[in-house]
């Protein structure tokens, strides 16, 4: 009688674990936009030619690649190499943590035949640098750090421009004047992305404030939709973020009727029908197959990258459906002056929340400045530290 | 939940016994382990590949068997911080945040005394691990010993707390300027670092643990709090009646167990990251927490089973890789195991319930 | 603090404290019959892949919401199977539950992180459209926030007005006796914790579906404890719970505010106010209202068999 109990219990679980997750990855999912199918590794018996390929590949990321946002951008950047260069194998790896799991991950990687690494996350930059002190062969690449050494480089796009253009947007679109800005963690590299943000939004409307809330976390969905409610109760009518995934930001606008402005990756857009005002996306394909050929080529040499729209590593997505004609053209002629080279970002006198003067009259910040930058321009509503 | 008892006299039965437990271990695992590649298989996953993976790396080369002792050490350090408490049928999940709070003073320690040489400072950020997380435990371990509340829930919540603190420290006052990149303090000193082995990763930490387990198992064989501590888990009415201070122990207890945490903390922090850096742990002081039960907090099988769990753990890292599991799924296995060993299935055992 | 922001930790409060109240309810349920649950946090989980992962597939939001809350009925039901017939110890199944959690959660949701999903409408509540100061987006919400009324009254009524309830408050006083009477408090209890489960269910979809219409791992972010504690809060009644699950969610809005509104304290440091704050209402009720709580909470029955 017992035994029959737990058999019949036991059956009941396997059953329950049968219905779980057969809800789950029996096929991949509608792919969003142009990024590949979302699995994550080639096994190694599975080469796509017949010959052993010409590169191996890895990749590291901190999220996961369908997150509408920086990993599916590294990711659809990845793509774009094998789509160019055909020979390639990609290696890949998610939620890889930025410690030391991304080392033993690069090991991995490096014992599977990887000569090429792309460490993809800022807090990948030691443990890539540790890897490759030990693999002087291996080339890695790291994105959005400072770090450079024979066999170790670093690129990264220029945000600071494009959220400068998108100020700008939401400058001319805000009617309340206050615009909202969510972000993961008051690093250097945010708080220079809300300060030109802020910059130009003054540059068209000098009323304009930007308000920043912190969520404490690259990917917590649940804080930001919360604290993008909490910044539209206080006014806000447009947002734009700088966490990891925009998705839960731009949704949460959009059910709200506020505007939104995405980052990271044009994927963003389709989450926001109505209220998109326009975004910026990394698009580092052509420069990742570049860096990869020349690996090939064996004519790779270290090189400090930081490349902007005019370089094609970052693209502006199109406008929404309520952007007016007169606001286009302003954004559009900001545009222009960027990719010819004649916008100037931090040009003194910059004074912050206290009235200090951060940047005299006559010098302009640094690029390595910004990125040690532990303060907010007038105008900016919110704590940096 | 069956323990194993003190060894008999005759030996060749404490061999027979030995015996029987590592064959009721494995029987045990191995129907965790068919049950997770049921659920793998169901999900697409190929169980086998797994596995197989998973033994080639951990077992097949040196590093990656070095990781898997690397692994290791908080999880001992993290079993023993609940194991010790369960004796007198305490209840710490709180490890995490605990081990979070170790990690904290000892790096405060490190960050201060930076001129100190390494005999003096090292052992000086143990004992400040052992300080922060033994304070940790002081209120949840107070409010069980009022009668307040129950330990489970207020460890648990304190989890929640703890990395938050530790992380405004990191972007606060303790925030390395030169980094404005990354949220870390600054390097700790090579005086605060715990020495490694043979280029390895694998540090003076292990030593520590295996020290602390030792001492675990004597305490509770050997002494007379060992045997108050059985006499409390056994009936803590008749213990009260027979003149043991039951409050006092559950306080102490609480917090030793807090202090072993805080060590695991420490370690880390000292021997692996040389720095403090916000949510280090992967959830360490839940292992914990999973491999005092699955022991029965026992110190072989807790030696054991963080072995296989930090096995387990670092073939996860390769499956995330090759398979496209997400790392999570180590709680799955060490969970499905747990689930087993807490069912007691009638054929595993020679009694009944 | 004008009246916008005010009403805006209200309505941010409503949003967040939702999925919280619906999974308290589950667990008074279950408390009053005798069974801590503290693997809840596995089962939100479970459930909130799983409902988001079947609206993903089928874009359709509502069999999303259906599909989350058999999951729950399952987990639970998984956690009676060790509870109720193999006896095993209710607090370290309930953690099992947790870790169990984790892991098949994270399993089952990966292919779907940053999928897009058909959220759900929200609306304002008809009655209300004619007060301007509540006519706001603010205000709009989903139907899962409103159906919270109703089935308020229907818990209530459930436990307190009909057979079953009687038979559940039974075997949590004393499970012997209910037997005794000729109830079957093995039954009871696993229809009990179906119960709770498709409750908790419902919680998870509003958080996955509804509010943030995403799928992160481990993003329920302790809910499932809060619930335990809002147990104790609301003294095991099913109307108090809903005063807790405001106060929890409020203090998640309220440390937003601060930040909105400029305030110079770490962000760091707010977020652990609703966890201290937990702690908080732990100590100051949790102690005297033990006595209110069933009186065999937590005890294995271990029946005649």
């Amino acid at each position: 009688m017992k035994n029959k109990l737990i058999h019949s219990t036991l059956a009941i679980v396997m059953v329950a674990a049968v219905l779980l997750a057969a809800c789950g990855p029996a096929a991949t999912p509608v792919p969003l936009e142009t990024s590949a199918p979302v699995e994550p590794t080639v096994a190694p018996t599975e080469v796509p030619t017949e010959a052993p390929p010409c590169l191996t590949i890895g990749a590291l990321y901190v999220g996961s690649v369908n997150d509408a946002g920086y990993n599916q951008a590294m990711h659809d950047g990845l793509m774009e190499v094998q789509n160019n260069i055909p020979c390639v194998k990609i290696i890949e790896a998610e939620n890889i943590w930025e410690g030391p799991a991304a080392e033993t991950t690069m090991e991995t990687m490096i014992q599977e035949g990887a000569s090429l690494i792309f460490a993809t996350s800022f807090g990948h930059q030691e443990p890539a640098m540790n890897v490759a002190k030990k693999h002087p062969d291996v080339i890695f690449e790291h994105a959005g750090g400072w770090m450079m050494d024979a066999n170790f480089a670093n690129f990264y796009g220029k945000p600071p421009e494009t959220f400068y253009l998108m100020g700008v947007a939401a400058g001319l679109m805000t009617q309340s004047n206050k615009l909202g800005f969510v972000a993961a963690m008051p690093l250097g590299w945010t708080l220079t992305f809300v300060n030109s943000f802020e910059l130009g939004a003054q540059s068209v409307n000098p009323d304009a404030e930007t308000i920043v809330t912190f969520t404490g976390s690259w990917s917590d969905r649940a804080k930001e939709a919360a604290a993008t409610d909490a910044l539209i109760n206080q006014g806000v009518d447009v947002v734009t973020m700088h966490v990891d995934s925009p998705a839960t930001v731009i949704q949460t606008a959009e059910a709200r009727g506020v505007y939104s402005i995405g980052f990271q990756s044009l994927a963003a857009q389709q989450f926001a029908p109505e209220y998109w005002i326009s975004g910026a996306g990394f698009t580092f394909g052509g420069l990742m197959t570049g860096m990869a050929q020349d690996v090939i080529d064996g004519k790779w040499e270290p090189q400090f990258i930081r490349c902007g729209v005019a370089d094609g590593c970052m693209a502006i997505a199109p406008f929404g459906p309520k952007v007016p004609q007169e606001v286009q053209d302003k954004f559009n002629a900001v545009l222009a002056e960027l990719e010819g080279g004649t916008l100037v970002l931090f040009k003194g006198p910059i004074v912050d929340q206290d009235g200090t003067i951060r940047v005299p009259e006559g010098e302009v910040l640094s690029d390595e400045d910004m990125g040690n930058v532990d303060w907010f321009v007038k105008g900016v509503i919110g704590q940096p530290k | 939940m069956s323990q194993i008892t003190s060894t008999p006299s005759r030996s060749s039965t404490s061999v027979l016994i030995a015996v029987q437990v590592i064959v009721r271990y494995l029987f045990i695992f191995l129907i965790a382990l068919v049950l997770f590649g049921m659920i793998l298989v169901i999900a697409g996953k190929n169980p086998l590949a797994a596995i197989s993976d998973t033994l080639s790396f951990t077992l097949g080369s040196t590093f990656g068997f070095s990781e898997v002792i690397v692994k290791m050490i908080p999880l001992v350090f993290t079993a023993i911080a609940v194991a010790l408490p369960s004796r007198v049928v305490l209840i710490n999940v709180g490890a995490e945040g605990q081990l979070y709070m170790g990690a904290w003073l000892a790096a405060w320690g490190a960050l201060t005394f930076t001129s100190l040489p390494a005999w003096a400072l090292l052992p000086l950020m143990a004992l400040l691990g052992m300080i922060g997380g033994s304070l940790w435990a002081l209120i949840p371990a107070f409010l069980r010993a009022r009668g307040l509340v129950n330990e489970t829930i207020t460890t648990l919540l304190m989890n929640y707390v703890a990395p938050s603190i530790v992380t405004f420290f990191i972007y606060g006052p303790w925030r390395s300027r030169g980094d404005a990149l990354f949220p870390q303090t600054a390097d700790f000193v090579p005086a605060a670092r715990l020495p490694a082995f043979f280029g390895t990763r694998v540090h003076f930490g292990l030593i520590l643990a295996l020290i602390l387990l030792v001492l675990y198992w004597f305490i509770m064989k050997y002494t007379r709090w060992g045997l108050e501590m059985r006499a409390i888990g056994g009936n803590p009415q008749a213990a009260r009646r027979n003149g043991i201070p039951l409050t006092t122990y559950i306080i102490v207890i609480m917090c030793l167990g807090g202090a072993f945490a805080g060590l695991a903390g420490m370690s880390e922090i000292s021997g692996i990251h040389g720095r403090l850096r916000p949510g280090f742990s992967p959830g360490f002081g839940y292992m914990g927490f999973l491999i005092s039960w699955l022991s029965g907090g026992n110190p072989i099988g807790i030696l054991i089973m963080s072995f296989v769990a930090a096995l387990i753990s670092a073939g996860a890292d390769i499956l995330q890789i090759n398979q496209g599991l997400p790392y999570a799924v180590v709680n799955l296995l060490l969970a499905i195991t747990l689930f087993v060993v807490l069912a007691h299935p009638t054929f595993l055992k020679g009694k009944k319930a | 603090m004008s009246l916008l922001s005010i009403l805006g930790v209200i309505s941010s409060a409503i949003f967040s404290g939702t999925s919280l109240l619906y999974t308290t309810w589950g667990e008074i349920l279950d408390e009053r019959a005798g069974i801590v649950n503290l693997g809840l946090e596995g089962v939100l989980l479970v459930s909130a892949s799983t409902g988001f992962a079947v609206a993903a597939r089928s874009g359709n939001p509502y069999i999303g919401v259906l599909a989350a809350m058999l999951a729950g009925g399952l987990m639970n039901l998984l956690f009676g199977f060790m509870v109720i017939t193999r006896r095993a110890n209710q607090l370290a199944s309930g953690l099992a539950l947790m870790f169990f959690g984790f892991g098949l959660s994270a399993l089952i949701g990966k292919p779907y992180t940053g999928t897009m999903i058909k959220g759900m409408p929200r609306f304002i509540f008809p009655g209300l459209a004619g007060i301007p100061a509540l006519s706001t987006s603010q205000f709009k919400f989903d139907v899962l926030i409103y159906l919270a009324v109703p089935i308020t009254i229907l818990i209530w009524w459930l436990l307190f007005r009909t057979r079953w309830g009687l038979s559940l408050r039974a075997v949590g006083e004393n499970a012997n006796t209910a037997f005794a009477a000729g109830y079957n408090p093995r039954l009871i209890q696993y229809q009990t914790l179906f119960v709770c489960g498709l409750l908790t269910g419902l919680g998870a979809a509003h958080l996955s579906i509804a509010w943030t219409m995403t799928w992160a791992e481990y993003m329920t972010a302790g809910r499932g404890f809060i619930a335990v504690a809002l147990v104790i809060f609301s003294k095991w009644h099913p109307v108090r719970a809903i005063a807790g699950a405001l106060l929890f969610g409020g203090a998640v809005a309220f440390q937003l505010l601060l930040q909105a509104m400029g305030i110079a304290i770490s962000p760091f440091l707010l977020d652990t106010i609703p966890y201290i704050l937990t702690l908080l209402v732990l100590i100051a009720w949790g102690g005297t209202r033990r006595h209110a709580a069933p009186a065999s909470l937590g005890r294995v029955y271990q029946g005649s068999e």
